[in-house]
């Protein structure tokens, strides 16, 4: 009884000690990842490259001296915890900005980032956080979703040979924020530029079987389909459409393909082409360097693929604006979205596109490169730019 | 000191609370506890919000399951009706104080709808059906897009009154708090009516009562509906507070969490319904509270966090089943007896 | 018509898969009169660690028999420290205890081996063989032929071998078979094994087919619930044909009706199918009826 009361005692100690932990010269930064939830396949690398990219930042000078403290925490992709978490880090850690994850939390939060100043960067992509008059701080590191569908039903149209008709596109998407977000920008598109959608395929937020959707959309004869899950899901319809012996060509967002997709859905994933805003670990661009030691240092036995890559890259754009905002002596929310609407081809070393921000347009980037799976590895095999279009503007 | 129980009339033995020291504890305990959205942190005070809508929800599920022994696994679908309901007419402007009622009712007349099958089934089959309603509800709220929203879920204005916004969890808890102790006052004295013993006759055993002279039926529709008016009236509070609700706010598990704290605190019992959620709704918080301390020495507890969330949960009910199966509140009753009667208490 | 028939043959094969499940369930409730919400969960455990001890490279067929080894084990096991202190409690306990159970079972599993896929060895190619003019894939007709098997070898292990019985006279009426020189506290861990072991067959049927394992097959647990209350608790028979049928409907209800109501209607058709069958007939299609007596 009395060892019990000791160890409770010491536990209640240590946490004390801990919440007092010293506050002078750190910047606070808030982290909101899935790591356990319906999307940690791709989640968890996500989260893994923004620890390493925060640790590597204060092992080489900080934010001039200053060092990050990352509060992170797991919400597995539970929209309510996304929101306790966001109260808990801006009432009580007093972070001045969030390195967010998913769709369904961001926009749920827009409003209130905005009432609070809190500059968000979220790995969702949706075109609805793209237009600084609606969603003035928020901001993510890639094409926004609409603009990669785009790109790659502008592959399609080049890759259908048949000049007879156009070719005919499904969508499957989940039945979630996340899932519709690049939809409504998908269907103008393709009447835009003369691809017919003929089919659109709704899958639940976890599911084992997409045999009736796949037997649906084999009906409707689809020549092209876009999947926009993740890759577990991707895997799931893949597979499921080889058992149906579909001839129906797949396309996938950047959170279904990635270098894992192979290794789940193996032989079904021969083929598949998809979006891929960041590079594969590995590829020989001078900012994989940065990475690459940093691993061998830490982790060498560690795999990585593009989503850690895209994990890092959130890192330098956001300790950049970070570093801009130290020197104007305005760390504070608004500063910080102030100096990231500075960034103007902020060069990221070959990882992903350079990024630009200005007070009226938060895409970061338009130009989106296609990759496909060939033998079972990632080939580079298009790149399309897109017009940064007002009217696509918050789309 | 006390040595027993000894009324004199009827009046005194019908009591909430038989002494005057009791009557006292409680209200220095509703001073203290209007005094913390005064000085409480946000977080805290978030907190303090999420169980007291716990508790009203939690009393309501006790009423029907805990009272009346209707077992429902119905209760995040009626939480999400009366959400829902909120965010709709508050979105047309009406005014809270109207809308909260209005969405108690709206869900307790669904309630009653989803208790017409308790004529026919009991126990474990009624649990079915309750669970069958669950799944209708989520596929109506997630596709019924024009009213509900879908699945990008709809937001909800803050609550004003005279022109001032109750904006944040301070605000709120002046909303809650009240609330909640209003709910919870009508439920004590709701089983000291003949309503509230027909439903405690029903669950002891329906077919004796309705010998007995007791409307079996009309009485569980009407625990039905009572129940739910107190999960619709949470289901309110709970889309104020959340300022967005989608379908994914109300999973199966917010059910079988409930579920758990009214077994944690004790099935037909007030004082459980209390216990049981302010018990649950704290676990998490301790466990993070206790992960974030020791997470320095062991990083890989970050990740182990949901899954040990999930873990001491069920473990926690599994063991309060099998060494508490009364609940907090006998407990509670227990020790409260032990020095009521001190040193005499055999 | 060959759409027809593909979801139909779909239906089938998944729903074979439901069967097993559903077996598992109706077994543990015919002998102790629990509805295990634990069973997606035994399901779930069975895929998991048959993943592990084939990752370690051990042959498939050691890897099959530890795995039911295991699942035994941990039906006894459950049965003993769980159950066994719960009997004569009322019914939301037990329920309770069950689907905390499954809370703990599902938080196990993810600690360990954490929430992302987890690729399992291919064991069937994914070309489909033509049955006609259907594309039918190699997984799911070697998986509809083992539940087939199974369900024989049980069937016919209730009818004639002596522990079957021994199981369907506790069913019947615990202290009679007890006053027949039964050990009813045999027949409980017996049953629980036997449908830990079970369950662990479909999860590792359906890991095979989706090529990995990952914490989404507990959701069977759940689904599966209409095909008993359709079949009938107590009925095995009635589990069989339950798992068939609601199988069947899900995608019947997902080719014809998703495209009209915009997705979904495949996940809440069971339930719709359950209240019906509640409705009309509660103790379902071969249920016994209970008689109350004050």
């Amino acid at each position: 009884m009395h060892s019990i009361r000791t160890a409770l005692l010491a536990l209640c100690v240590a946490a004390a000690a801990h919440a007092q932990a010293p506050a002078g010269g750190e910047i606070k930064v808030g982290g909101i990842f899935d790591l356990t939830g319906i999307t940690s396949d791709v989640g968890k690398p996500f989260a893994q490259g923004v620890r390493d990219g925060v640790s590597w930042t204060n092992d080489n000078g900080g934010i001039n001296g200053k060092k990050i403290r990352l509060v992170d925490v797991d919400y597995g992709y539970k929209i309510p915890e996304a929101v306790a978490a966001y109260k808990r880090m801006v009432g009580d850690d007093k972070v001045i900005m969030i390195n967010g994850w998913g769709t369904g939390d961001t926009e749920g939060l827009k409003a209130q980032v905005n009432q609070d100043k809190i500059p968000y960067l979220s790995a969702s992509f949706s075109g609805h956080l793209t237009d600084p008059s609606k969603t003035p701080y928020n901001f993510f590191v890639a094409p926004s979703y609409s603009d990669q569908l785009r790109a790659w039903l502008h592959w399609v149209k080049d890759d259908w040979k048949d000049k007879s008709r156009n070719p005919k596109v499904a969508f499957f998407y989940g039945d979630n924020a996340y899932g519709k977000a690049p939809i409504e920008a998908g269907r103008r598109y393709s009447k835009e530029i003369g691809v017919d959608l003929v089919d659109e395929q709704i899958v639940p937020g976890a599911f084992q079987d997409a045999t009736t959707q796949l037997l649906n959309m084999k009906q409707k004869g689809a020549d092209y389909a876009y999947i926009n899950v993740t890759t577990t899901g991707v895997s799931t319809i893949l597979r499921d459409a080889k058992k149906l012996g579909l001839a129906t060509k797949f396309g996938s967002n950047p959170y279904g393909f990635s270098e894992a997709l192979p290794l789940v859905a193996k032989e079904a994933a021969e083929g598949v082409t998809g979006v891929m805003p960041h590079v594969p670990f590995g590829e020989k661009v001078p900012g994989m360097t940065r990475l690459m030691d940093f691993h061998q240092k830490n982790h060498p036995q560690d795999t990585h693929d593009a989503l850690y890559v895209r994990g890092w890259t959130y890192v330098l754009v956001w300790t950049e604006a970070l570093k801009r905002a130290d020197k104007a002596k305005a760390l504070t929310g608004e500063g910080v979205k102030a100096s990231l609407e500075t960034l103007k081809d902020f060069d990221l070393g070959g990882l992903t596109e350079p990024v630009t921000y200005t007070p009226t347009d938060h895409r970061p980037s338009t130009r989106t490169p296609i990759y496909q799976v060939k033998g079972g590895k990632l080939v580079k095999v298009a790149e399309y730019d897109m017009p940064r279009k007002p009217e696509w503007l918050g789309l | 000191m006390r040595s027993g129980e000894f009324h004199t009339s009827y009046r005194a033995d019908m009591a909430i609370f038989d002494t005057a020291r009791a009557r006292h504890v409680l209200a220095v305990f509703l001073v203290v506890l209007f005094a913390v959205p005064l000085v409480g942190s946000s977080y805290w005070l978030d907190v303090l919000n999420r169980a007291a809508i716990a508790v009203i929800a939690a009393t309501g599920l006790n009423i029907l399951t805990g009272f009346t022994g209707q077992i429902s696994l119905g209760n995040a679908a009626f939480l999400a009706i009366g959400a829902y309901s909120t965010a709709y007419l508050a979105a047309h402007g009406v005014p809270f104080v109207v809308v909260i009622p209005a969405a108690g009712i709206l869900t307790a007349l669904a309630g009653m709808v989803f208790g017409v099958p308790s004529l026919r089934l009991k126990g474990l089959y009624l649990a079915m059906a309750t669970l069958a309603a669950h799944f209708i509800v989520e596929f109506t709220v997630t596709h019924w897009d024009s009213v509900t929203g879908g699945v990008n879920g709809t937001s909800v204005p803050a609550p004003s009154v005279f022109g001032f916004v109750l904006a944040n969890d301070r605000a709120l808890a002046f909303l809650i708090l009240p609330v909640c102790i209003l709910h919870l006052w009508f439920a004590k004295n709701l089983f000291r009516t003949r309503v509230g013993k027909a439903f405690v006759a029903i669950r002891d055993q329906d077919i004796s009562a309705e010998v007995m002279g007791v409307q079996v039926f009309r009485f569980k529709v009407l625990a039905f509906g009572v129940s739910s008016f107190y999960v619709g009236v949470a289901g309110s509070l709970l889309a104020y507070h959340a300022r967005i609700i989608s379908p994914e706010n109300f999973p199966l598990s917010l059910a079988i969490d409930q579920l758990g704290m009214i077994i944690i605190g004790g099935l037909g019992s007030v004082l459980g319904s209390i216990l049981g959620a302010v018990f649950l709704t704290l676990l998490p918080e301790v466990l993070r509270l206790l992960t974030s301390a020791l997470s320095g020495q062991f990083p890989a507890l970050v990740q182990l966090f949901a899954p040990l969330k999930l873990g001491v949960f069920g473990i926690t009910i599994v063991l309060f089943l099998i060494f508490e199966p009364d609940g907090l509140a006998a407990r509670w009753r227990r020790i409260r007896n032990y020095f009521r009667l001190y040193p005499f208490s055999y | 018509m060959e759409f027809f028939l593909q979801v139909l043959l779909n239906g089938l094969v998944v729903g074979s898969i439901y069967s097993l499940v559903a077996l598992g369930f109706v077994i543990i409730f015919k002998s102790s009169g629990i509805l295990n919400f634990a069973q997606g969960e035994f399901l779930l455990l069975g895929a998991y660690v048959f993943l592990a001890i084939s990752s370690a490279h051990a042959p498939i067929g050691a890897a099959l028999l530890l795995t039911f080894a295991f699942s035994a084990v941990l039906g006894i096991v459950l049965e003993r420290l769980v159950l066994r202190p719960l009997i004569g409690e009322p019914i939301i306990s037990v329920i309770m205890v069950t689907l905390g159970l499954s809370s703990v079972l599902r938080a196990v599993v993810q600690g360990i081996w954490g929430t992302d896929t987890r690729p399992l060895p291919s064991v069937f190619s994914l070309d489909p063989i033509q049955l006609g003019p259907l594309p039918i894939a190699r997984g799911y007709l070697y998986s509809a032929g083992c539940v087939a098997v199974l369900l024989v070898v049980l069937t016919l292990f209730f009818k004639y071998a002596r522990p079957g019985i021994a199981m369907r006279a506790t069913a019947d009426s615990q202290q009679v078979a007890l006053s027949m020189g039964i050990s009813v506290r045999r027949i409980f861990a017996l049953s629980w094994s036997i449908a830990a072991v079970v369950s662990a067959v479909g999860g590792i049927l359906l890991a095979t087919m989706r090529g990995g394992v990952d914490g989404s097959l507990a959701i069977l647990g759940l689904k599966v619930l209409p095909a008993v209350i359709v079949g009938g608790l107590d009925s095995i028979g009635g589990a069989i044909l339950g798992g068939l049928l609601i199988g069947v409907l899900e995608n019947l209800s997902g080719g014809y009706l998703d495209p009209v109501f915009g997705g979904g209607v495949k996940e809440v058709a069971p339930f719709v199918a359950l209240v019906l069958i509640l409705m009309v007939r509660p103790y379902g299609l071969f249920g016994k009826v209970r008689i109350e007596r004050v």
